[in-house]
């Protein structure tokens, strides 16, 4: 019996530069990784908060000079390319577990980020302008 | 119509050479309604008869004629020649699977995935046909009937990079299907499937990437429909966990 | 290959196939069944089946109309103890299909739904949306993957059919991928394998219509019925071919001339767009002949308006046909009507059979279009054919279940010289032949363009004198062909060629029972003898080949309980 020689497939090294989507995909999957060391910052913000006045005030200044700045604007600018594609993939998804039945993707995304908007600026609001 | 030439650059593999994979370029006529289906069987009828693809609806119904088109999984009885156009079309077989021969790939793989999900009516017992049909509404059969749209053209396992790197992930079409048979009210196999497919090469291989939805011709959404699959087996799971008696009833 | 022994082997993976091996399966489980076919079961042009499939549900309708449709639309040559036995299946296999989950359309209440159809005095065409084909094949195929006794090969090409003591012992097949001829022994062999639609230049049918079946059968020595009766569907897309569904009508579409009027009222005026299939065509092509087509960059046409239906209704009930018009015509069907034209679409002859499949040659059976009952005669009505694959579907595999039960085996010897023989034959003397000038697609070519001119709608008898000697003479040519593509592995060219072969066949079938037929009635339309004669024409057309000019015989008509009257709409 003949083995027909075939021509085996191989995933190629880059093969998420092959298009946009994949390239989106592949910073939201690295923007996970990225979002745990945003949560790891906050978590020592925290905990410099409770250390007192001088430490929190200290830790504020280094998070504000540039070599710091940078990375974390960086660091910012993935969380939030992940949570608005964690809201494009639920708007995706609700479709298809409602059977057609619920608004449409483009509403629920739509909400999810008008709600996300509101609880941010209401966040920034509390942290640097109220009581 | 008026006509113009344009470039058709194909991948050609011959199993029987001995020779390595290589581009072949035909220069062939098309006016604006040849689809790059008309195009290679222009080349094989009137250039190179040893050109190999597979088609035969032309209407995107059949599901054969799959290929790269320009780096993208297409339906060529559907592309457009006028659409892909970019100073030429180059035509590769679909990606993810191993060549026969030129754009002929196998996609056996595909096959035993979809044995693996049962797609057929699961039943305990039938009533007889006497009794007529089973009674199902219209709002019932919409809750699957998206995913009974799948022609199996595999253009969403090319699309997906899972697929591209793991050929044991049971893949897009296979789950979508999956889903359509534990939906329908006349099936009762949904806690088997979801025994089946909750596994590492099952739906958890899945990472969302979403591009097989993307390139689904008959808009089955299999994306969205493994998601659901992830969300039924984790209520499974929970519910086995909690509630070990009434999961078994 | 390992296995090369099957109680059954089933020649084709459309419905009618799938129907038969799972009929066999459940008969008795312990056979061993070989599904064998060129293309997976998935791509058989039951697919593109889009308009429904016809059976009595409901109160407000009876077998005897049912008949009584079926019977005159056949144009009175359809056999009716066929008919009788075929139109009492029908109900159970739609309950079958739907308890094997097959999305039909249904009421608010979840009952199956019927919508009107051409030639049916009632709604009797159960439906799912506009795709039924498409969803009766793939449930079928997914339900036949149940059973472990039905084992299919993928991509094998059936060449022969093996003879052993004057009874069909096997099949000898070529795999395809690997390009090695095998041959399967078997106790008996259904042929399921389509019409050949290819044959002709325009047509609905897919690539893979060539007629393999009804070829094999012939050259086996079996009978070809009613040949010359050629369907030809009303509304075709200019260009490509492809169909538009009668259920656009069914659901109330007109057909117009350039004029803009339902000309249909000249033809049909009782039944207008619901008219029979081949008077439709007929009147379309007169229409335009006389001037009042529209042109179009693929040649003249007739509109198939659907504006006033609305937008609701289309989406529901067409989804595909607007899909298919946006996508190829480049309009939407809720804001102009669509072009259409006569094409090629269905044979409603083939290898002769009776009712439980049965050919001539025993442990040979047909199915499915392949065959020919008759119950569609010389005109089908729409949504008959896909309950046809059902309903004999389920007898032909369960009568060569009963008869491969009884029958020993074949000794084998048969087997063995039928393969050696096949491979000098397509081997050494196709494969390998060299310096030809001919080519595969230009005589197919020919062949496609003297049929659709010769042998088309309308006939006469020097254009149908012509087409015989033309085919005769592609048969020559044929023989110095040669296939450029040497490699044996998944060699489609050489299969086209095998193909062509066979369409070669099966068009001088045609030709010479077209010609042979001296007169008009259901899809044979020949100008020179424009009246039906059932005096000398009540009769099947029995096409059988020999070295030469092939056979022709006639056989009589079966009439139970409807007189043949007059046939008008």
């Amino acid at each position: 019996m003949v083995e027909v020689p075939k021509l085996p497939w191989r995933r190629p090294g880059g093969w998420w530069l092959r298009n946009r989507r994949y390239m989106l995909f592949q910073l939201r999957e690295v923007g996970g990784v990225l979002s745990a060391v945003y949560g790891v910052l906050l978590l020592v913000l925290l905990s410099q908060y409770q250390a007192g006045p001088d430490a929190y005030a200290s830790f504020l200044a280094w998070m504000r000079s540039p070599p710091v700045l940078v990375p974390t604007a960086i660091l910012f600018a993935f969380v939030l390319v992940h949570a608005l594609s964690w809201f494009v993939l639920i708007g995706k998804t609700q479709a298809v577990m409602s059977a057609g039945r619920a608004p449409p993707p483009r509403t629920v995304i739509g909400l999810m980020v008008g709600l996300f908007a509101v609880v941010s600026i209401a966040v920034v609001y509390l942290v640097f302008g109220g009581p | 119509m008026a006509e113009k030439i344009v470039a058709f650059r194909v991948k050609r593999y011959r199993p029987e050479s001995g020779k390595a994979p290589f581009y072949q370029e035909y220069r062939i006529p098309v006016r604006d309604d040849t689809v790059v289906l008309d195009g290679l069987n222009y080349i094989k009828d009137h250039v190179d008869p040893t050109l190999t693809f597979r088609w035969s609806c032309r209407m995107g119904i059949c599901g054969s004629c799959g290929m790269d088109v320009n780096g993208a999984p297409r339906l060529t009885c559907g592309t457009f020649v006028k659409d892909v156009d970019r100073g030429g079309v180059t035509v590769d077989p679909l990606t993810g699977f191993d060549v026969i021969k030129d754009l002929v790939v196998d996609f056996e793989p595909f096959l035993r995935h979809f044995l693996h999900v049962k797609p057929w009516i699961v039943r305990e017992t039938n009533k007889p046909l006497s009794e007529g049909e089973y009674l199902q509404t219209p709002e019932e059969m919409e809750a699957y009937h998206q995913q009974s749209l799948c022609i199996n053209c595999m253009l969403c396992y090319a699309a997906c990079p899972v697929f591209q790197g793991n050929a044991k992930f049971v893949g897009p079409a296979a789950l979508a299907l999956a889903l359509r048979y534990s939906r329908d009210t006349r099936d009762e196999g949904l806690d088997e499937r979801l025994g089946r497919l909750s596994t590492r090469d099952g739906i958890w291989a899945c990472t969302f990437v979403g591009e097989c939805s993307v390139v689904c011709p008959k808009a089955v959404d299999p994306a969205g429909a493994i998601q659901s699959l992830k969300v039924l087996a984790s209520i499974r799971h929970m519910r086995r966990l909690l509630l070990p008696k009434s999961a078994r009833r | 290959m390992d296995r090369t022994t099957y109680d059954i082997v089933v020649v084709g993976g459309g419905a009618a196939g799938l129907r038969a091996a799972i009929a066999a399966a459940e008969t008795d489980p312990a056979l061993s069944i070989g599904l064998v076919s060129k293309v997976y079961p998935m791509r058989s042009h039951t697919v593109s089946a889009e308009g429904g499939t016809a059976a009595v549900m409901r109160s407000y309708d009876k077998f005897d109309l049912h008949c009584f449709d079926t019977i005159k639309g056949s144009d009175y040559l359809a056999d009716q103890d066929a008919v009788e036995f075929f139109v009492s299946k029908c109900p159970e296999e739609i309950i079958q299909l739907d308890h094997w989950g097959c999305p039909w359309s249904r009421d608010p209440e979840g009952r199956v739904l019927q919508r009107a159809f051409g030639g049916m005095s009632v709604k009797r065409t159960v439906f799912a949306a506009d795709k039924v084909g498409f969803h009766i094949l793939h449930t079928l195929f997914q339900t036949s993957m149940k059973y472990e006794a039905i084992r299919r090969l993928d991509e094998w090409f059936v060449t022969d059919i093996i003879v052993e003591d004057g009874k069909a012992a096997g099949v000898v097949a070529m795999d395809i991928r690997r390009g090695e001829l095998n041959y399967i022994t078997s106790k008996a062999v259904i042929l399921a394998t389509g019409g050949a639609g290819r044959v002709y230049e325009f047509t609905t049918n897919g690539f893979i219509k060539t007629g393999d079946g009804m070829a094999l059968a012939y050259r086996a020595g079996v009978p070809l019925k009613d040949m010359e009766f050629v369907q030809f569907h009303p509304t075709c897309l200019p260009g490509t071919g492809i169909l538009i569904t009668e259920a656009a009508r069914g659901e109330g579409g007109y057909l117009i001339n350039k004029d803009g009027e339902r000309f249909l009222k000249n033809y049909v005026p009782a039944k207008m767009e619901l008219g029979p299939r081949d008077i439709l065509s007929r009147a379309e092509l007169t229409e335009i002949r006389a001037g009042r087509g529209f042109q179009g960059p693929h040649g003249d046409y007739v509109g198939l308006d659907l504006r006033h239906l609305g937008e609701k209704t289309i989406d529901e009930r067409l989804p595909m046909v607007r899909e298919l018009a946006e996508k190829y015509v480049g309009l939407d069907p809720i804001r102009e009507p669509i072009p259409v034209r006569p094409g090629q679409h269905y044979f409603m002859g083939g290898v002769a059979t009776n009712v439980r499949g049965e050919t001539t040659l025993p442990g040979l059976y047909a199915v499915g279009e392949t065959a020919c009952v008759s119950i569609n005669g010389a005109n089908r009505l729409g949504s008959n054919s896909l309950s046809e694959c059902l309903v004999f579907g389920t007898s032909t595999g369960m009568a060569a279940a009963a008869y491969a039960k009884k029958r020993g085996w074949p000794r084998g010897g048969a087997s063995r010289e039928a393969l050696k023989k096949e491979e000098a034959r397509i081997f050494d003397g196709l494969l390998k032949h060299e310096g030809g000038a001919e080519t595969v697609a230009a005589i197919r070519r020919e062949m496609q363009q003297l049929m659709e001119r010769d042998v088309g709608i309308f006939r006469e008898a020097k254009g149908l004198a012509d087409a015989c000697a033309s085919i005769a003479k592609l048969r020559e040519r044929f023989a110095r062909v040669t296939v450029a593509d040497k490699e044996r592995v998944y060699n489609t060219e050489f299969v086209a060629a095998l193909e062509l072969d066979f369409m070669l066949d099966v068009a001088q079938a045609i030709a010479y029972a077209a010609l042979s037929r001296r007169e008009s009635r259901g899809a044979h339309s020949r100008t020179d003898f424009p009246n039906r004669d059932d005096v000398n024409y009540l009769k099947h057309t029995l096409v059988t080949r020999t070295d030469g000019v092939p056979k022709v015989d006639y056989v009589p008509v079966t009439i139970t309980k409807w007189a043949p009257a007059e046939r008008k709409y």
